[in-house]
């Protein structure tokens, strides 16, 4: 669990990295949180909330690795969009721009965690192309579980939470791994510890 | 019958898989592709809701509410046992949304779901006296069996509806 946790902390931090540039403004970072949910108690973890996720299946040596997710509140997406295109009213409805703005944040970091775990683990993983979603973040997520390719009855959550105080921005990196990739991840890991 | 029945209780929250059967109001928060189902008795103005997420159990019978082909049958077994007759019952659903256009083209488990439940009701002869189901957007549906088995639903902004 603790490699696990570290695997979660490298990505995160890269993530978290390439939206303080994007901000130019500094950026914290939570405890990556290892979260296993029963699917009847999702909704303890995601509400109602209207929120904007940014969606991308894992590939690459894995053709169905799961899904990273990041994921805002509509509140924040605002903000974070405002600071993106120099605006300033935190109350405006959500346009194209701004979800152009979104995915190509959501691309960024989903980019740099994957990276920085395919460089831990020693095998690729890519982002698949982006889906973007603003809307009940519990449906966006229920739809996400009920498409996996294994099914389960408990998601595996790596989730870091990422604030910009500045720009009262509070994010989420979230990596939902298919049940045969968690495996592969504890093997290379295993392995990394015995080696290292 | 021990169950609360005030109006202002807190409804019954029914999660992924998970399903209620009474009097008192049921809520199924944030569907996308998964299905909120009530079965009403209009006689006795009891009901069941359910929370469906798969159109198949592929013979899988540890949760049988999480699969449309099980949960129907399911629930009917619990109305039955709760004194409920087959000609007073009437079914409603929502949920079935196809929220990622990218990763829902090749699968569309909402609309499959949605499928599957009407023809699980037809087989069963419950007729489905109203649906709101497909689309792009979330919903979160409450049940009143109290209230002559009012369904609504509710999207992200705030508008509630009945259905």
């Amino acid at each position: 669990m603790d490699a696990m946790q570290e695997l979660g902390n490298i990505g995160a931090a890269h993530a978290a990295t390439t939206l303080s540039q994007m901000l130019s403004s500094s950026v914290e970072m939570s405890v990556p949180k290892i979260k296993v949910v029963d699917i009847s108690q999702l909704s303890n973890h995601m509400g109602e909330e209207s929120a904007a996720l940014v969606v991308f299946e894992l590939q690459g040596e894995i053709p169905h690795g799961g899904y990273i997710i990041f994921y805002i509140s509509r509140k924040s997406a605002v903000h974070l969009t405002n600071t993106m295109l120099g605006l300033t009213d935190p109350d405006r409805p959500l346009n194209e721009m701004d979800e152009s703005a979104l995915i190509e944040v959501g691309n960024i970091m989903a980019s740099a965690f994957l990276d920085a775990t395919a460089e831990l683990l020693g095998f690729v993983m890519l982002p698949s192309p982006p889906s973007l979603t603003i809307d009940m973040a519990h449906a966006a997520m229920q739809t996400l579980i009920a498409q996996m390719q294994e099914e389960i009855d408990e998601v595996m959550l790596f989730s870091t939470e990422l604030v910009c105080a500045e720009h009262k921005i509070d994010s989420d990196i979230i990596m939902m791994p298919e049940t045969s990739t968690l495996a592969m991840f504890v093997e290379r890991l295993e392995n990394l510890m015995k080696s290292g | 019958m021990t169950e609360p029945t005030a109006p202002n209780k807190l409804p019954v929250m029914i999660g992924i898989g998970e399903h209620h059967v009474g009097s008192v109001p049921m809520m199924a928060i944030g569907l996308g592709s998964c299905i909120g189902l009530t079965i009403y008795d209009k006689e006795k103005h009891v009901g069941a809701m359910v929370h469906i997420m798969l159109p198949d159990s592929s013979g899988r019978t540890d949760r049988p509410g999480k699969y449309a082909d099980t949960a129907v049958p399911f629930l009917l077994a619990k109305l039955y046992d709760a004194g409920c007759h087959k000609a007073s019952l009437v079914a409603k659903m929502a949920g079935g949304a196809c929220m990622f256009e990218y990763f829902g083209n090749n699968l569309n488990i909402g609309e499959r779901n949605a499928e599957r439940v009407r023809a699980v009701l037809a087989e069963n002869h419950i007729r489905l006296a109203a649906e709101e189901v497909g689309g792009k957007a979330g919903r979160t549906v409450a049940f009143y069996p109290n209230e002559g088995g009012k369904v609504t639903v509710r999207s992200a902004d705030g508008a509630a509806h009945e259905i």
